[in-house]
């Protein structure tokens, strides 16, 4: 019985949740001319979809950021990632003092409403002269990266049993082959999460990217594509959703390709 | 470990300090700050609407620790050990890797009176096609909300997994040759390994909720006239469109007590008694 | 100066490594350009007469059109620009202010008048342009009406970027279904909004977000000019009986059925193609919009300007709406940037730019190819016309914000205006108490 109805259940409640991409998908494929929000619903067919991205492509002139955005959103996470696994590890592993107060410390950082920091952060990147180079959009993404890593990590890490530890220390190992060589590879699905998130995080950043960069060539893609929305007349509806999903597809396909490491077997039950 | 700490110490806590100062000022941006003591406080706490706002950043907290963790859960719970169940997870993960910018255009057009959702009820025959959803409050901070589990339920499904994978195979196997299946493995074992992650989970929404922005802001921008702004609309609303630096950061000093008090308070609980497990 | 240079030559020899990196990234054929488009003017002091300069707009959707009138600045008077657009206005006008506390000041930027321009030209943040005025309206590039709008203690400051009036787009096509024509009187006009009622149709958009205060505005500066002008300089009240008046006009014209939803997310000018709505309420910088959507002006669309709601008037009160173009004091290339508004305001420029937008120009001397947007042009200038600012130049920041949420509030549920009007006269109150 439960081997039908779960799975139709799952099915339901997912068609449920693919409505809006649906409507996402059949709307950016409309021509700008046969868009009606009373017929949102109506599915388009026709190569009005690549016009409409072709558009948007040379209208935002995407290329020259996109490069710029993948080395972020592959930089930022991994530094975050091994940052936060660092500060997971530490509390957790080898019991830092006071490691409650140290996490909250760094936990803090998620807590700061971004619009708040981002004047100050400007100010002080246009002085340090970091402001429009790659490098300092690097480290803010990774710095904001970092927070969520360590919380996700800390706790993952405080599921494995702290003999797993006491034995390699009895083995002879030295705590960063500990960290390296057991801890990292046990906890692969959760770096691969954080991962992923993170780096979904940093190429749908609006605010970071616009504030904190101008030229061309270091401009992330979405400060890039928000041209297109605009109250002084922006593009029109179909233009805008196409532009949406062309810079969705990376991360789509990011999530479509790491599906696997998440499907069972990988878990570290033998522990 | 250290130089982790440094850097989110310098990139993040410098300019909240910075912020932190200008709420005891009057300032607009330009010049210097002025020093006013606590007046931004009072002028903000005497201001009827951060009622409104508190309200509705209060109906945040609850609805996002409701339901897009309880969905999160539910689907991490039903696909974690099933065939094909990164598969089924798929389509709850989407709407995340979906860029802003469209998620606000879907949404709006869903939800604008007549719109996609209205259409749909109709064509099902089912009540409600008259409402506006995103013109009526609290209606529209209900359907901003729903809106946001779209985005998140997602996320929490795959933390969860994580956590559910880690779980040590003995004691499930034990549960189950003493019988246990369905709700009461769940309520006795899973669920209390899975102690964890549904602290990272309820732990990340609790902050996200109280700072809810995005959504909001591309929504209805806290109208029709502020009937559905948060504190984070208030706060932004104060610094960008007043340009009273003091004031917006008055609010943000405030949300940011506020909500690191609740994780503290949280966080303390949860990771507290774990530790006497 | 040194030490800045110093402090970021330290900061950056710090990180070479990453840069070289990043460098070895990026490094494509035009990289060499850019990199010294950054700093135009910087390395040395002297006057160079052609390069680059730093450029910022919150109009980040007229890229195309700036771009167009780069090519022909950099073609005529040697300087192109750097453009760097925003979306988002209020993070804009944020960017900007701190910027001025920064090395990273933008050369040439856009900004507002009214209250937003008296505050940089307070602080001194933006130059003087009143050589470039004098000369201008001697030449008859700029009409003097405009003066006003960029003079604060009889100094001028920037130059117009644009100007925009406020008229009534209408689809032909639903005009014609409808045998309806074009107003002459506000009558006319109300008779075509009760046609198109009875069709189902709303007459007229409608939004309750940012341009909530669109019909507010029409509907007073077509009553009573005047009073509409005292609200904006803090002499007269909200609670005006005339203001009161006009709101209670507005109420029954949206009870009556004339005006789309106001929660409608789609775009306006698809509403108008559609012909879900008849009537479009905006400023010329719209024509733009309606075209890049395919609808041809005369056939598909048309406009008029909108009939005195008081028909004893003796002017047609018409809304005009001009956004600075700025150049900013402490820039490096200051005077780089002066000369450049001095191109700016010429025939040549406003013809490339005002055909390039699709819209009308301040400078009479240029040639708008849009017929009926010269026509529009010339009638403004006439005595037939009364100029009235926009509402949103000419009320002051915190009045502004507590009448957008009034009248959001308002065209959302309309009913009682006397609260919305109290609580936006107790913002103008206090804000006036501090002037």
């Amino acid at each position: 019985m439960t081997k039908v109805v779960k799975p139709a259940f799952l099915t339901v409640l997912g068609l449920l949740w693919l409505a809006p991409v649906y409507l996402l998908i059949a709307n950016a494929a409309k021509l700008p001319i046969d868009y009606s929000s009373s017929t949102v619903w109506k599915p388009a067919f026709g190569t009005a979809l690549f016009d409409n991205m072709r558009d948007v492509w040379d209208r935002a002139d995407l290329s020259s950021s996109v490069l710029s955005t993948a080395i972020y959103s592959v930089t930022g996470p991994l530094t975050g990632v091994l940052i936060g696994a660092c500060v997971g590890f530490a509390i957790v592993a080898l019991r830092l003092r006071h490691g409650f107060w140290w996490f909250v410390f760094v936990f803090g950082g998620t807590v700061f409403p971004l619009q708040m920091i981002l004047m100050p952060l400007f100010v002080g990147y246009a002085d340090t002269g970091l402001y429009d180079t790659r490098l300092g959009l690097i480290l803010v993404y990774s710095v904001i990266s970092v927070p969520f890593s360590a919380f996700v990590m800390r706790n993952f890490f405080s599921g494995i049993a702290h003999h797993v530890f006491e034995a390699a220390v009895v083995d002879g190992a030295t705590t960063w082959r500990i960290f390296w060589r057991i801890y990292l590879p046990m906890s692969k699905s959760a770096l691969v999460a954080i991962f992923i998130l993170q780096a979904t995080f940093i190429w749908n950043d609006l605010l970071l990217g616009l504030t904190l960069s101008q030229s061309d060539d270091v401009r992330p893609i979405m400060p890039a594509l928000t041209s297109l929305q605009s109250t002084y007349g922006g593009s029109a509806m179909p233009v805008v959703l196409a532009g949406g999903l062309l810079v969705s597809l990376p991360t789509v396909a990011l999530f479509l390709a790491t599906q696997r490491i998440f499907s069972r077997g990988l878990a570290l039950g033998q522990f | 470990m250290a130089p982790g700490v440094l850097i989110v110490a310098v990139l993040l806590y410098l300019p909240f300090l910075w912020t932190t100062y200008l709420s005891f000022t009057r300032y607009r941006g330009l010049g210097s700050p002025e020093w006013i003591g606590l007046d931004n406080y009072q002028a903000m706490f005497s201001d009827p609407a951060l009622l409104t706002s508190l309200r509705n950043t209060a109906l945040w907290v609850a609805g996002t620790i409701i339901v897009p963790v309880g969905i999160g859960l539910l689907i991490a719970v039903l696909t974690y050990n099933m065939r094909f169940g990164a598969w089924f997870r798929l389509p709850f993960l989407i709407p995340y890797a979906i860029s802003g910018v469209a998620v606000g255009v879907i949404w709006s057009f869903i939800l604008q009176s007549n719109g996609a959702l209205s259409q749909a009820l109709d064509a099902f025959g089912l009540p409600g096609a008259e409402s506006r959803w995103l013109l009526d409050a609290p209606l529209n901070t209900f359907v901003m909300i729903g809106a946001a589990a779209w985005q998140a339920s997602g996320v929490n499904a795959l933390l969860f997994v994580i956590g559910l994978q880690s779980i040590p195979k003995e004691p499930v196997e034990a549960a189950k040759v003493d019988g246990a299946s369905g709700w009461r493995m769940f309520r006795s074992i899973l669920w209390p390994m899975l102690r964890p992650l549904t602290t990272v989970v309820v732990g990340l929404s609790i902050v996200a909720s109280l700072k809810t922005f995005d959504v909001v802001y591309v929504m209805t921008q806290g109208g029709p006239g502020r009937s559905s702004e948060t504190l984070a609309i208030t706060m932004y609303r104060e610094t960008f469109v007043q340009s009273e630096y003091g004031q917006g950061g008055a609010v943000s000093v405030v949300l940011t007590v506020v909500t690191l008090a609740a994780s503290i308070a949280y966080l303390r609980r949860q990771l507290s008694e774990r530790r006497a497990l | 100066m040194t030490d800045r240079s110093t402090m970021t030559r330290f900061a950056l020899a710090g990180l070479t490594a990453g840069a070289l990196l990043l460098a070895a990234c990026g490094g494509d054929d035009g990289n060499g350009d850019d990199g010294d488009a950054n700093a135009p003017g910087t390395s040395n002091g002297e006057a160079r007469d052609s390069g680059t300069l730093k450029f910022y707009t919150d109009k980040a959707a007229w890229e195309p059109q700036f771009d167009r009138v780069s090519d022909a600045s950099e073609e005529q008077v040697g300087w192109d620009l750097d453009f760097t657009g925003y979306s988002d206005a209020d993070a804009y006008s944020a960017f900007i202010k701190q910027s001025f506390r920064t090395r990273e000041k933008p050369t040439l930027f856009t900004w507002h008048t009214g209250d937003a321009l008296a505050e940089l030209v307070d602080e001194g943040m933006v130059a003087p342009t009143s050589d470039i005025w004098a000369e201008a309206i001697a030449s008859g590039d700029i009409p003097a009406d405009l003066e006003q709008y960029y003079t604060y203690d009889g100094e001028q400051y920037c130059v117009p970027l644009n100007v925009a009036y406020w008229v009534l787009y209408y689809n032909k096509h639903v005009f014609a279904d409808h045998g309806l024509e074009a107003p002459q009187t506000w009558d006319d006009l109300m008779h075509i909004a009760d046609t198109l009622a009875a069709e189902g149709i709303p007459a007229f958009y409608q939004t309750n977000i940012l341009f909530s205060f669109v019909w507010f505005q029409t509907l007073l500066a077509g009553s009573d000019p005047d009073l509409y002008e005292a609200l904006g300089t803090g002499e007269a009240s909200y609670t005006d009986p005339g203001v009161v008046a006009v709101m209670e006009q507005w109420g029954d014209m949206i009870e009556a059925g004339y005006f789309s939803d106001p929660g409608l997310a789609d775009d306006p000018q698809v509403l108008l193609n559609n012909g879900d709505v008849a009537m479009l309420n905006f400023g010329t910088f719209f024509t733009g919009s309606l075209n890049e959507l395919g609808m041809v002006s005369g056939e598909d669309y048309d406009l008029f300007v909108i009939p005195n709601v008081d028909p004893s008037l003796d002017r047609t009160s018409l809304i005009v709406e001009s956004g600075p173009l700025c150049a900013a004091q402490e820039a490096d290339d200051r005077d780089q940037a002066l000369d450049y508004l001095t191109w700016w305001v010429g025939a040549e420029a406003q013809t490339e730019w005002a055909n390039a937008r699709g819209d009308v120009s301040f400078n009479p001397n240029a040639e708008i190819r849009d017929e009926r947007l010269a026509a529009l042009g010339e009638e403004a200038g006439t005595d037939e016309i009364r100029l009235v600012e926009r509402y949103f130049e000419a009320t002051p920041q915190p009045v502004l914000t507590a009448a957008l949420d009034g009248f959001g509030a308002f065209v959302t549920s309309p009913g009682d205006p006397m609260p919305i009007l109290e609580t936006i006269q107790a913002e103008a109150d206090a804000y006036w108490a501090t002037q």
